[in-house]
């Protein structure tokens, strides 16, 4: 009797927490007369842009990802076998990115991506995120937990610094680097504030800010909207299914080390 | 191996210093520096006018009232968010059929876009939609507009949504706190004969304290700085009731270009998160130590 109550109440949390999801299919799926269709996905990619707004999206959130595996790599590495001037700093560096309020530095960035000549352009898209600190710090944690015995052993047998770095510590970090792909990947992936005031044309505009501004539109057409929501959502949704285990552990795992 | 390492060790860590400078230092600082001049775009002479920008702040019943109301979104969610957080992590800590599917299931919202939230909480919550609808059945009297078109429900609702958002993630957080507390605790006072409430409320709660402490510092910061939500679902509007703090940075910074005065805006906002903090960080400690 106890365990039907229970599940009793955690089937109506189920239900609160997931209906919005599922209404939102739902709306994509059928049109004004609530009849089955796909007519709004083929609309919004025949007639509105989301072609592009998904490859802008793909592209920008790709290029990310790369960069910070490669760049959190080369730092974290940096500050677990070298050494690095105002190491001790440059951990404080986490909180700051933490703590200080996005709003106070977009309006220096917007006046210095229009002053670089990089305002609207992929570029401003992609530089202020290709590396980052808490990424940096996993990866560093990672690498003291790696015995140097392997990098010392390759540097007796000649092998140049660049190769023991990308050949023999990189693919060691393999679990550290998936964990970062991941979390950058989807942090970019729904970031809206910074691509929505760096860009203005629609070449560069991305899934996030262009849902939100087809809202702005007089008439809202809302099953073309959610079958654009659908779009945005369903590739985080794929990924977090497929790597839910792993997503949720981290972030209770997280909570520890507080 | 160290010995050879120095410039290596600052050339393969300069990306990070690099972006830190230019993306985080420099902004910061410049930030500060404009908020003391008549920065505006398109207006070639730019003047040292010193706190005038702070000043003419507080006596801006826009800016005044932005704070206002960032302050009632911030009081009006974190206990509920908390709370829930909570309650959900302690029904999801025991070892059951479905757990993690469960754990997974609630914390789904919290991935997903904001942008996409706000849009489907906008068809919810406007005439017609279904939480409208469920409101007037249930005899609630729903505004006739929609929620987001009345002064009186505008915020409310956005703040109900993001408690909704928020909830599943921080219960994440609770039940890595959780898991930090030795099962021989609630052995021992299972043997001395304490009430499941005693245990939650003498061996739980205390233990959970740090977690508790870090999220709602974290959730305070964040929930001050609410932005998306406000521009899909209401512009600030209706009559001001959802303008808040970030959006009049936004409004004054990058929509009327008056760079000065919005970054000396941003300044105190930045000032009150960091004050707040400090705040809840002190008063937390005391009041567990209790």
């Amino acid at each position: 009797m106890r365990q039907f109550g229970k599940y009793t109440l955690l089937a109506i949390i189920f239900v609160i927490m997931v209906f919005p999801l599922l209404w939102m299919f739902y709306l994509s799926l059928t049109s004004v007369q609530s009849q089955f269709t796909i007519q709004n996905f083929i609309y919004i990619f025949s007639s509105n842009n989301f072609g592009l707004y998904l490859f802008n999206s793909l592209f920008v959130g790709i290029t990310v990802t790369v960069g910070n595996i490669l760049f959190c790599f080369m730092c974290g590495y940096a500050l677990a076998r070298r050494k690095v001037p105002g190491s001790k700093f440059w951990l404080y560096t986490v909180l700051i990115v933490l703590m200080v309020p996005v709003h106070i530095v977009i309006i220096p960035i917007y006046i210095l991506m229009n002053k670089l000549g990089l305002y609207d352009s992929y570029w401003a898209l992609i530089l202020p995120w290709l590396v980052n600190p808490i990424g940096i710090f996993l990866i560093k944690q990672y690498i003291s937990t790696l015995p140097e015995s392997l990098e010392e052993a390759a540097r007796i047998d000649g092998a140049g610094e660049m190769k023991i770095l990308f050949r023999i510590v990189m693919p060691l970090c393999k679990p550290a680097l998936a964990i970062l792909a991941i979390q950058v990947f989807m942090t970019n992936w729904n970031s809206f504030l910074f691509p929505f005031i760096l860009t203005s044309s629609e070449t560069y505009r991305t899934l996030p800010v262009a849902l939100a501004l087809l809202l702005g539109y007089q008439s809202i057409d809302w099953h073309q909207l959610m079958a654009g929501s659908v779009v945005a959502v369903l590739p985080i949704l794929v990924l977090f299914l497929i790597f839910q285990r792993q997503i949720i552990s981290d972030i209770t795992a997280g909570a520890f080390k507080q | 191996m160290k010995q050879n390492g120095y410039a290596k060790g600052w050339m393969l860590f300069s990306p990070w210093i690099i972006t830190f400078l230019v993306f985080w230092f420099f902004p910061l600082v410049y930030s500060l520096v404009i908020s003391l001049t008549d920065y505006r775009l398109l207006d070639p002479s730019v003047d040292w006018i010193g706190f005038a920008n702070y000043s003419k702040l507080f006596s801006d019943a826009d800016f005044i009232s932005s704070l206002k109301n960032s302050f009632i979104f911030v009081i009006g969610t974190i206990p509920f968010t908390t709370a829930i957080a909570l309650a959900l992590a302690l029904l999801l800590n025991e070892k059951f059929k479905g757990r993690t599917f469960f754990r997974a299931a609630y914390f789904m919202p919290s991935i997903t876009s904001m942008v996409v939230i706000a849009l489907i909480f906008s068809n919810l919550y406007a005439r017609g939609g279904y939480l409208h609808l469920l409101a007037d059945m249930i005899g609630l009297a729903p505004p006739a507009n929609g929620f987001l078109l009345s002064e009186n429900s505008a915020l409310a609702s956005i703040m109900a949504m993001d408690i909704w958002m928020a909830s599943g993630y921080y219960m994440l957080l609770f039940l890595g706190g959780l898991q930090t507390i030795p099962t021989e605790l609630y052995e021992a006072a299972t043997i001395s004969g304490a009430s499941k409430w005693h245990q939650f409320r003498y061996i739980t709660l205390p233990m959970l304290k740090p977690v508790t402490l870090f999220i709602i510092v974290i959730n305070s910061i964040k929930s001050f700085q609410v932005f998306i939500e406000i521009f899909v679902m209401t512009k600030g509007g209706p009559l001001n009731s959802t303008f808040t703090g970030v959006y009049f940075v936004y409004e004054n910074g990058l929509r009327k270009f008056d760079f000065g005065y919005a970054s000396a805006a941003a300044y105190v906002l930045f000032a009150i998160i960091a004050i707040a903090s400090v705040i809840q960080f002190k008063f937390l400690k005391t009041e567990w130590k209790a």
